[in-house]
């Protein structure tokens, strides 16, 4: 009955259409809210409809200095990712190919250590930093990061290796290929969609983070994040400049998120099939 | 998945002809790009020109193991370093009387902070509502995430569209989760929070600001943030399911409902396991969405194992008490991991 199916097709995009607003009406009330002037977002009852300004925006670069945030946000995020990646990409592969039973136990090793709350390693990472000199400095948001990260990234790419077909890598060894050529050559153009899928999560932890960077910081090297939670904390800062500010936590990642969306949901999905 | 041949046999060595031993029956081929290439042939021959290799030099095998470890090695040291010597030397603090307020008085009191823990009403209302939380949430983010996975099973060009935008929720900064909610919740200019309040539903102060009702709340908000995410892995679980018992059970006429319950779901166990335990794990140790919108309160009644550890590690400085909360947190979550690790095996067994 191609007029039943039809209808189900129609009632099932409906209900689809139903979550999706669900899903993204509160991220656009907030970035709506940085055009509003304040009278309208303090207006009780809620108005929809407002005249739309820019003053939230100027206020952001009024109140703060967007470009040495972006800066600190950006370091932190693309540094600890370039480090994870280069110590965490080879272990994942020495893992997957490696034939002692015990490699698997090393495996979850690193799963756990990524799913260890923050606060067991902050607290005394913080005195450690604190003891050798570098707390408050990027470099030690990017040191705890890049060791979280590297967790995960070695357990991400140990599923994506596994699964990557080893015959070619024993081809090329027994023509005379080096095992690090093996690896780099052979091995690693086959999981360039783990390897997108590890730096967008690594990019993703890095910049959504603000415990870490809460703590770990000081005033001119804090993130983007951090400035946002502390702005919310005060008075002359209007919820239409939090807004805005948000505007620029938010979105480089949401962007990131839609344009690599394949390797996002290759990288989630990874090991369930 | 794992091939079984791997290692390869130890008469197989692919690098033996580099040794310079020209005496074994060997295949010289040349490439197209002149490079001459040795093939060992797999006999007798070869592996008696091995053993020579072997006196001076390390077996195939063992350079190939050695050459893995240290492949691994930077990456093990670095974690040992950073992440898990912390996470010891935290386990160690839980058993000292340690406030950085008077650095000097720190001395050994063993299982103190672990008994005033217990007899802290606060920290078991904690310890309770970081179970409340974490069942509830994980609940409703199971049941909604399997009804959107089945809606969009399809593969057709709206539903890939749609999974793209969904998973927004689970890429917005966790803080800015809890400030949206913040400002909608709120009673007067929120557009959530008005209507709420407007009808009743709510007190005039808003479901945040109400202690019985503030923890369910955050329930919601978790659900709404991490949803879509729990729906992506079903729906991957969904799409690996073998077609040909779907449409045999539709042949033989059982109904929608039927194919759900005796067929997809049991067919489902094991990536519906995966995504529970993880979300489980992530749940349990939920911090910001908490820390921004309510801190805990009202009254405590949103106070979680997270939130109070951090409060006594970060705020009050009592290290000991704050070492002792998070090593309770690790303790359940390492067992929520070996959960994982056992669904997880037989699950890789079966495929191998």
């Amino acid at each position: 009955m191609p007029d039943r199916s039809r209808l189900s097709l129609i009632a099932r995009r409906a209900a689809i259409c139903a979550v999706l607003i669900i899903a993204l009406a509160p991220v656009v009330w907030l970035f709506s809210i940085a055009y509003k002037p304040t009278s309208d977002i303090f207006a009780s009852p809620p108005t929809l409809l407002f005249s739309p300004t820019w003053d939230n925006f100027a206020s952001v670069f009024r109140y703060f200095n967007l470009g040495r945030l972006l800066e600190s946000s950006l370091i932190i995020a693309l540094g600890s990712t370039a480090l994870s990646l280069l110590i965490g990409v080879p272990a994942g592969y020495a893992l997957a190919r490696a034939t002692s039973p015990r490699a698997i136990w090393l495996a979850y090793f690193f799963l756990i250590i990524r799913t260890v709350p923050a606060i067991a390693t902050l607290i005394p990472f913080y005195l450690l930093m604190r003891d050798v000199g570098l707390l408050g400095t990027w470099w030690a948001v990017i040191i705890l990061n890049t060791a979280l990260n590297s967790a995960f990234v070695v357990w991400m790419m140990f599923s994506f290796f596994r699964a990557a077909p080893v015959a070619i890598e024993e081809a090329a060894l027994i023509d005379g290929c080096t095992d690090f050529g093996a690896f780099i050559r052979v091995a690693l153009p086959n999981v360039i969609p783990g390897l997108i899928a590890s730096a967008i999560f690594c990019v993703m932890f890095s910049w959504n983070d603000f415990l870490y960077a809460m703590f770990l910081t000081k005033a001119d090297t804090k993130t983007i994040s951090v400035a946002l939670l502390s702005a919310y904390g005060t008075k002359d800062i209007s919820w239409g400049t939090l807004g805005a500010l948000a505007h620029f936590s938010t979105l480089p990642i949401v962007v990131m998120m839609i344009a690599l969306n394949r390797y996002f949901v290759q990288g989630l999905t990874q090991g369930v099939d | 998945m794992r091939p079984a041949a791997w290692p390869l046999a130890p008469t197989f060595s692919p690098r033996a002809g580099r040794a310079g031993h020209a005496s074994a029956p060997r295949d010289r081929i040349a490439t197209d790009s002149g490079r001459d290439v040795t093939v060992v042939s797999r006999n007798g021959a070869a592996s008696a020109c091995d053993a020579a290799a072997f006196s001076t030099r390390w077996s195939y095998a063992r350079k190939r193991q050695l050459f893995l470890a240290a492949l691994a090695a930077p990456a093990l040291v670095y974690v040992l370093a950073v992440a898990f010597g912390p996470m010891v030397q935290g386990f160690l603090y839980s058993f000292d009387n340690y406030n950085l307020i008077r650095p000097g008085s720190r001395h050994f009191v063993g299982l103190d902070n672990y008994i005033a823990l217990w007899r802290d009403p606060t920290a078991r209302s904690a310890v309770i509502n970081t179970f409340l939380f974490t069942f509830g949430a994980v609940t409703i983010e199971f049941v909604l995430g399997l009804g959107v996975a089945l809606l969009l099973w399809r593969d057709d060009w709206f539903n890939r569209i749609a999974l793209g935008l969904l998973l927004v929720p689970a890429t917005v900064t966790p803080l800015v989760v809890g400030l949206v909610f913040k400002a909608l919740l709120n009673p007067e200019y929120g557009m959530i929070g008005y209507a709420l309040a407007e009808s009743g539903l709510s007190g005039p102060r808003g479901l945040l600001a109400e202690p019985q009702r503030a923890l369910a709340t955050l329930v919601a908000i978790d659900a709404w943030e991490w949803t879509p995410l729990m729906a992506l892995i079903l729906l991957a679980g969904l799409k690996s399911l073998p077609t040909d018992i779907l449409e045999a059970a539709k042949v033989d006429g059982a109904s929608a409902p039927q194919r759900l319950w005796f067929i997809i779901l049991p067919l489902l166990l094991p990536a519906a396991f995966l995504a529970l335990i993880l979300r489980m794990m992530d749940a349990f140790r939920v911090f910001d969405i908490i820390f921004v919108s309510t801190g805990g309160g009202p009254a405590d009644a949103t106070n979680t194992l997270m939130i109070y550890g951090v409060k006594q590690g970060l705020e009050f400085f009592n290290i000991g008490a704050a070492s002792a909360v998070s090593t309770v947190i690790v303790a359940c979550i390492l067992a929520m991991a070996a959960a994982f690790i056992a669904v997880l095996k037989p699950a890789r067994n079966r495929h191998a």
